[in-house]
């Protein structure tokens, strides 16, 4: 790998930024300036807004906003009030990563920010992040051994830890259970029959389809990209031999044809027999399941929130079902990522300690749906306690995380483009050849293009 | 009738300065003689097209008004809720004042567009200075280059810049909103259309004087120049105050953003705070409209006379 | 010159037109002011118009041939014309061209047509037309960020002000006219116009105070009606100011970006991507600043093209009033 100087220069950079500012500070922008704090000397003369906070980024919004916030609340609090923190929390997707690379090369990252684990990947690769040894781990007290095993080891990049995760959040099955128990799938304990295979998946959906007279299943796929992938990336890995969709880095498109039709087709015939939804929208596709119109919703477990604040509502989750070899769900982790600075021993420790910070505080992040990453979370008590997160918590397990690809990852290009293709086949519009050859178009330019990165 | 020779466009431009004067100074209706019965209805039927498309025009920002003197529980629930309570609370402008982030936008656009325009005016009128007053070898290479610059979309140039900006280490400050939006090129235009109309009889007394090309510059000619720095100072300040595609994407530290960049990307956690998001739209106006209310007739005199847009 | 009416205490334009009337014709350079001294007041602003607007230019066409990152310092590796081929291949260059096409469309006919009418009958009245002008004008200055806001709330599907006037109307509101690959552009459009209009419509104020009241009198007593005044004297003394809001509109829907990335972000999926927000996600989120380079190098061709086009229009024009 190349040195990156507009980063790597970092360390020359006070000399030649206070030289040409010093000499451009012609109107106004006094010497007295370069002393002091706050915006005004840092839009000015660069100097740092407010030495010792720590800034953090993050992407959050809705019920985990909410609970991101209360996380930090108890970090500032045992660090000195509100002063000892900055958070800032921008727009989702690609807007956001935007901002994380721009701020890097412009020279003014935040201390810490969130990102998903498939998209901390091309972060690296730009030379965007620092590795977090595991030195640099001891000096807050944590090891490898404290986190998820999948996620962690999805994390490890060049042999480097890029990422510290601190959560898996696959996608799951919420379902009904006043459906569901009028279609016969529970058991007397309330939880699910097993509907493993996919003989026994379709007849439970004859079943519901039955009880609901309309869908059995919903899932968003109009306005909706992410959502078609999701649902096809999971049902694919469930293959043993199911080949990456991306391979070299991006370059090539490996994805198994006679996997790739089988389940395409098979979604189709199931939309054909009514019991999965033609087209619907991300709202709408949650309002069939919360008002019996549908026995089951695929999602993120995110949407646990959305569905724990429907009064009257009784609904279950669990693992996506195993329709064919292996159990398997499409994942991803938020992560926390050090982008590329100077940073003294002590600002390191910082940054590390409100990771620490964080991850402590797992079980309240829990509570929004999201599978903790950080074990002494996941197997404590309270954790197992905690339904009905812990009753898909075994999908972290069989996580399948976004092939690597530097167009890739959550809220990608790469997911919005296949994703469309996708959803226009659960529409009907489009057939199994006709969208993998609308891909393969689509993503020529990226997959001729070596990576920028 | 004022008569300029439209021989650039600039000049042209420049030319209908003295039309947008008389905007303001509104000439009485053409129709003033011999129109009759139909001259009359039609005064009617202007009333009331007029009054019902302005009534049109009002109403987004009024509702803006309206929904950002709501409580946020009420601004979810949609426009019916909104229009029917009746009692204006202050509280979207009291969480955005506490807050803070706020104040820190108003500082980067107030520090950016003030010491954008200062420099603009006064880097633009002594180059006007000199091609106005002054003769020189390749004053015909640097008159094209100005036509050359005021063709060049300087929007376009958004990726070259933020290299170049980012090569020089000035990327998250200030000086990378300001700096590149200096050389406006029309400004030069306007000013040396308005400086050759100035009589050279004015500076002859001050020149017999021995006073030097400065002084002349500094003392006889702009202070001549009043409406066309206000216009100039006017038009440049609202541009830098407006723009969105720069400040976007060199100032990503959220203490140094102006205020349209800090509202279009920071977020509020805490779900969709519609109220709040349309007070900050409306703070974020607000000291335009003022300026408006204030430099009426020079905005409107300007963006007639110079044809700015975008 | 006719009293000021709305702004007694404004620092009068008869100042700033007199002299220039006085002159003439703009004066020749100074045959005293010779040498270096022209290039002292010329450095500052020359200067910055070649670190920032040549410099860039140049940069801009140099990088287009390489394929130069966002995240890497230097050109990087020559790439030949690869960039150029790339974007003239690529389906959302061509849509984002398409679509900016689609905007002008859009927004051209209102901003003129509408623009025309409110000017013409704000300049019949006697009183009140600072009222008409605050309506029509006011939403120009303001930010983009302020009227996308604004706008996105008012089309916030069904509960939306956009939604309940449609209920009143008898329509049912969809799904959201922004969320619509079909109707985004119109969404976007319609707060285009109600932001720009008080441009056009100050242009074309202007233009109304060019026609010589006499036109008007001749015409009314040759027995003209209204209808007849504005067809056979306004309309086409206003051609000249009908041809520069037009080429002017043109070039602003050529360099648009705020409205839609503020209020779509290009989407829904690409159905509102422009040229500016293909150029930079390439550069910014893709981090292909070479990339970038040449689709912006095409845009610049295009729209200085155009530039060039409305130079050639206004000096014909120019010329044809000279001889006039």
């Amino acid at each position: 790998m190349r040195v990156r100087t507009p980063l790597g220069s970092a360390g020359r950079r006070p000399v030649g930024r206070r030289t040409l500012l010093g000499s451009t500070a012609v109107l106004g922008a006094s010497a007295a300036l370069a002393g002091c704090g706050g915006p005004l000397g840092a839009g000015l003369v660069g100097s740092e807004v407010a030495p010792g906070t720590l800034v953090f980024w993050n992407l959050f919004g809705g019920g985990d906003g909410g609970r991101m916030q209360d996380m930090e609340k108890v970090y500032a609090k045992a660090h000195g009030g509100s002063s000892s923190l900055q958070a800032t929390t921008f727009a989702w997707g690609n807007p956001y990563y935007s901002k994380v690379t721009l701020a890097t090369v412009g020279n003014q990252p935040p201390d810490v920010a969130v990102a998903h684990l498939t998209r901390a990947k091309p972060l690296w690769d730009g030379g965007i992040l620092d590795p977090i040894s595991e030195d640099d781990l001891a000096r807050v007290g944590l090891k490898t051994s404290d986190f998820n095993e999948k996620a962690w080891s999805a994390q490890v990049t060049d042999g480097k830890n890029i990422a510290i995760p601190l959560d898996t959040h696959p996608f799951v099955m919420f379902f009904n259970h006043d459906v569901m128990d009028k279609a016969g799938l529970l058991e007397s304990d309330g939880s699910l029959t097993d509907l493993s295979g996919v003989e026994t998946f379709e007849s439970a959906l004859e079943e519901i389809k039955g009880v609901t007279g309309s869908e059995a299943l919903t899932s968003a796929n109009v306005s909706e990209t992410a959502t078609p992938w999701r649902l096809f990336w999971s049902l694919y890995n469930q293959y043993e031999d199911a080949t990456p969709f991306l391979s070299d880095g991006g370059a090539k498109i490996t994805v198994d044809e006679d996997i790739y039709t089988d389940i395409t087709a098979r979604l189709q015939k199931w939309v054909e027999k009514g019991w999965l939804n033609r087209g619907i929208d991300y709202a709408g596709s949650q309002t069939q399941m919360a008002t019996g119109k549908a026995g089951i919703y695929l999602q993120g477990e995110w949407e646990i929130s959305t569905f724990q604040s429907i009064e009257g509502l009784k609904f279950g989750m669990a693992p996506i079902p195993t329709l064919f070899d292996r159990p398997a769900a499409q994942a991803d982790s938020h992560t926390f990522i050090l982008p590329k600075k100077d940073r003294t021993p002590e600002q390191l420790t910082q940054a590390l300690g409100f990771i620490k910070s964080m991850l402590t505080e797992s079980m309240t992040w829990a509570e929004g749906g999201h599978v903790p990453a950080y074990l002494p979370t996941y197997d404590s008590a309270e954790y197992k306690k905690l339904t009905p997160q812990s009753d898909y918590a075994s999908a972290a397990e069989n996580a399948y995380y976004d092939d690597a690809a530097w167009y890739g990852g959550s809220g990608s290009t790469f997911e919005a483009t296949v994703g469309a293709q996708l959803a226009l086949l659960q529409q009907g519009s489009t057939t199994p050849e006709g969208a993998l050859s609308a891909i393969r178009g689509q993503l020529q330019t990226y997959l001729d293009t070596p990576s920028p990165l | 009738m004022t008569t300029t020779t439209a021989t650039t466009p600039g000049a042209g431009r420049a030319g209908r300065s003295g039309v947008g004067g008389a905007i303001s100074a509104a000439a009485p209706p053409a129709r003033s003689s011999g129109a009759g019965i139909s001259g009359r209805t039609f005064t009617i039927v202007t009333w009331i097209v007029l009054v019902v498309f302005a009534v049109i025009w009002l109403i987004p920002s009024l509702f803006a008004l309206k929904t950002s003197l709501s409580e946020n529980g009420v601004a979810a629930l949609g426009a019916n809720e909104i229009l029917s309570h009746w009692y204006p609370t202050l509280h979207s402008y009291s969480t955005l004042f506490g807050a803070g982030d706020i104040w820190n936008w108003y500082l980067a656009s107030a520090i950016t567009g003030i010491l954008t325009t200062v420099l603009t005016v006064v880097f633009a009128s002594m180059a006007a200075f000199a091609l106005s007053r002054m003769h020189f070898r390749g004053r015909t290479t640097v008159m094209l280059m100005i036509l050359l610059g005021i063709m060049i979309p300087s929007q376009v140039l958004i990726v070259p810049i933020f290299e170049m900006l980012g090569a020089a280490n000035l990327l998250n400050t200030y000086w990378a909103v300001i700096f590149p939006q200096v050389p406006a090129v029309i400004s030069v235009f306007i000013f040396k259309q308005f400086f050759d109309g100035i009589p050279r009889e004015l500076e002859e007394a001050a020149r017999i004087d021995g006073a030097g090309l400065w002084k002349i510059y500094w003392s006889v000619i702009m202070p001549l120049s009043r409406p066309v720095i206000a216009a100039v100072a006017i038009l440049t300040f609202v541009g830098v105050w407006n723009n969105l595609l720069l400040p976007l994407f060199v100032l990503t530290n959220p203490n140094l953003m102006t205020i349209p960049v800090g509202l279009a990307t920071v977020q509020g956690s805490f779900g969709q705070r519609f109220a709040d998001i349309q007070a900050g739209a409306i703070l974020a106006a607000l000291p335009l409209v003022l300026l408006y209310l204030v430099f009426q007739r020079q905005i409107v005199e300007g963006v007639a006379g110079t044809g700015l847009k975008g | 010159m006719t009293s000021a009416t709305t702004t007694p205490n404004a620092p009068s334009a008869a100042s700033a037109d007199a002299p220039a009337r006085r002159s003439g014709r703009g004066g020749r350079p100074s045959d005293r002011g010779t040498g270096p001294g022209a290039w002292l007041f010329l450095a500052p602003f020359g200067i910055f118009y070649l670190a920032f607007l040549l410099g860039p230019t140049i940069w801009m066409f140099v990088a287009s041939f390489f394929n130069t990152s966002l995240v890497h310092r230097g050109l990087g590796s020559f790439a030949g014309l690869d960039n150029y081929v790339e974007m003239f291949s690529r389906a959302d260059f061509w849509s984002s061209l398409w679509h900016t096409l689609q905007f002008t469309i859009y927004t051209v006919p209102p901003l003129v047509i509408l623009a025309f009418v409110f000017a013409v009958l704000t300049n019949r009245l006697q009183r009140g037309q600072w009222f008409f002008r605050l309506a029509f004008f006011l939403p120009f200055i303001l930010p983009s960020a302020t009227i996308s806001l604004i706008w996105v709330f008012i089309f916030t599907p069904a509960t939306g002000l956009f939604a309940s006037v449609q209920s009143l109307l008898g329509f049912t509101p969809g799904s959201g006219i922004l969320a619509d690959p079909k109707s985004a552009m119109v969404g976007i459009a319609i707060a285009t116009v109600w932001w720009t209009i008080g441009f056009n419509f100050i242009l074309y104020l202007a233009g109304l105070q060019d026609i010589p009241r006499e036109l008007y009198e001749a015409a009314a007593v040759d027995g003209a009606s209204t209808w007849q005044q504005i067809r056979h004297v306004t309309i086409p003394l206003l051609r000249r100011t009908t041809t520069l809001v037009i080429l002017l509109q043109i070039i602003a829907s050529l360099k648009i970006f705020d409205q839609v990335y503020l209020m779509t972000n290009g989407g829904p999926g690409i159905s509102t991507q422009v040229s500016l927000g293909l150029i930079t996600g390439t550069a910014f989120t893709d981090n292909r600043i070479g990339a970038a380079s040449a689709a912006s190098v095409l845009l610049f061709i295009i729209i200085v093209a155009i530039a060039v086009i409305r130079e050639i229009v206004e000096r014909v024009a120019a010329r044809r009033d000279q001889e006039a």
